[in-house]
């Protein structure tokens, strides 16, 4: 669908691109991941006909993608960007007039984005009086108005809460099954879990990881996390590292990489005589992975 | 065709969003009648002339020196600025729009709010007893003329000086006004004093003005109101150049956003 190879971007002397490449597949959800400043915008801005590239070759369904072909991408951006005095209906119209669609084809098409995003009912209320998440799925919506084949969403479910995003999400899904191919950014990783089905990893401007979420929680040598309390850190963690048990710190707690699953008796009796508070036990999931590729955590 | 459809759409969507306002609506209809209304009684009571003939010569100096003047040249710098306010711009440039559908559907959308005006005005002025006279076609040339050299100082002062939409006023102000009186929107041309009239010669409002007074209220042909013409239709195509000049700066610089 999407094929980027050897992308390079520049700013000045600045190197946000360094040889970026990605296959995306006909129908398939993407998940673009990556620490702030590790390109992704800068991807999309390229996508999107925002930003030139310096080198590299960008082609869409075999062909080389530029003005022609760019109308096959539909971008929701990270920010709403509407026109809050016009109603839902009509700032869909105005779009899908841009994009070349006949009167028909508009009426059509503004009912049935509309309908996609459950704003039906909300048609002919000015943007201004949405609610925020009325006001994302309209953002979605207007990218959905031209019938594009490859979508990007740029952190979709940004600033909603649980049920407007149970909603995007719910959206995604149909997007996809109807052979639309999504390229998502977020940095919500667990709706990457829930949506995607490869995911990318993008530090420095390359991805460096690539894979389903099982790929790439392989990468980690552990099975399960376990973080752990106690008023003796010390001593657990010198014995974690006679037994081995690679440690890390996930936004202060203590937690240790499992190699099986075990009993909370059987991690207990690792450890005895160290008072131990609490234990809460995991499996691995993608912030682990993602937290050991992007940073530089060394064991402690 | 793309173009065209372009255009069309990019207009339709600013006259959606002013008709939304109809506040500003009403506010838009109020200052053209209510200048209309203070010039002519003003140059009845101040030139001894009757009201009728006041209303005359009052009508084409209110169109074209002030209700086309707020609303093309500030309404422009309004619709660039709201654009970039809310980030909208960056949604049309992800769009397959030209450039120039954009510079042309602003332009046509002001025309026809200029054109709404002009029959606001001219309405007004025919019911207080005002007699036009002149080539309408004359007249319209030099309304459109004068709409283009406003927008295009619309996008210049728009895409370079104005971040936000509070800048609009004092921008508009800051230019605009001393521009009006010395083109004769708020007092006759007549009576400026020498170097004033000398001054006013390099004011394309004074030419548009003096242009549009001249045909409607004298019957002047091209012949006689040519210098005006010649000297707005070089004002209207600089401007329109610098405006898309501006227009092309401001999207670079908004693309690196």
């Amino acid at each position: 669908m999407l094929k980027i190879t050897h992308l390079v971007k520049n700013f000045g002397s600045r190197a946000v691109l360094q040889g970026l490449n990605l296959d995306l597949q006909p129908g398939e959800v993407y998940g673009l991941l990556g620490p702030n400043g590790a390109g992704k915008t800068t991807l999309i801005n390229i996508l999107c006909g925002l930003l030139q590239a310096d080198r590299g070759t960008l082609t869409l369904n075999g062909n080389a993608l530029g003005s022609a072909n760019r109308g096959l991408i539909g971008v929701a951006p990270q920010e709403n960007l509407l026109y809050r005095s016009l109603t839902c209906a009509e700032n869909l119209d105005f779009f899908a007039q841009i994009y070349g669609l006949n009167r028909t084809e508009r009426r059509n098409q503004v009912a049935q984005c509309l309908a996609q995003v459950n704003l039906t009912d909300r048609a002919h209320s000015p943007v201004e009086s949405l609610s925020g998440g009325m006001q994302r799925r309209l953002n979605m919506a207007v990218a959905l108005v031209h019938q594009p084949k490859l979508v990007i969403l740029d952190e979709p479910t940004t600033g909603l809460d649980i049920e407007a995003r149970y909603e995007l999400w719910e959206l995604i899904r149909q997007l996809q099954q109807s052979g639309v191919t999504i390229l998502l950014t977020t940095h919500l990783l667990d709706e990457v879990e829930r949506l995607c089905g490869r995911i990318g990893i993008l530090k420095a401007g390359q991805i460096i990881v690539e894979g389903s979420l099982g790929d790439l929680c392989q990468r980690i040598n552990a099975v399960e996390v376990a973080t752990i309390k106690s008023s003796a850190e010390d001593q657990l963690l010198a014995r974690a590292q006679v037994l081995g048990f690679t440690s890390r710190r996930y936004g202060g707690e203590l937690a240790l990489w499992l190699p099986q699953v075990w009993t909370l008796t059987e991690i207990l009796n690792c450890f005895p005589g160290i008072p131990i508070e609490s234990i809460t036990r995991q499996p691995v999931r993608l912030e682990h992975v993602y937290l050991e590729i992007t940073t530089a955590s060394e064991g402690l | 065709m793309k173009y065209w459809r372009e255009t069309l759409a990019v207009a339709g969507r600013i006259l959606r969003e002013l008709g939304r306002r109809q506040r500003s609506l009403i506010f838009w209809g109020i200052f053209p009648i209510t200048l209309l209304w203070l010039n002519g009684y003003i140059l009845a009571e101040r030139a001894q002339i009757a009201p009728t003939e006041a209303f005359t010569r009052a009508a084409p100096v209110t169109l074209v020196g002030a209700a086309l003047f707020f609303s093309c040249l500030g309404g422009s710098v309004a619709t660039v600025v709201a654009e970039r306010e809310q980030a909208t711009l960056k949604r049309l440039f992800i769009s397959p729009l030209s450039g120039v559908s954009y510079f042309l559907g602003v332009f046509l959308a002001h025309s026809a709010i200029g054109l709404g005006q002009a029959l606001l005005v001219y309405g007004l002025a025919l019911y207080l007893g005002a007699e036009f006279s002149g080539s309408w076609l004359l007249s319209l040339v030099i309304v459109l003329l004068s709409v283009a050299a406003y927008v295009g100082v619309g996008f210049i002062l728009g895409t370079q000086f104005a971040r936000r939409v509070e800048d609009v006023n004092a921008l508009v102000a800051a230019f605009g006004v001393p521009l009006l009186i010395l083109g004769g929107a708020f007092l006759p041309a007549a009576l400026f004093p020498p170097n004033l009239l000398d001054l006013a010669q390099w004011n394309p409002v004074f030419h548009m003005t003096e242009a549009l007074l001249q045909v409607n209220a004298d019957d002047a042909g091209l012949d006689q109101v040519g210098d005006h013409v010649t000297f707005l239709s070089w004002f209207a195509l600089a401007m329109t150049g610098g405006g898309w000049l501006a227009y092309l700066r401001m999207i670079q610089q908004e693309r690196r956003l």
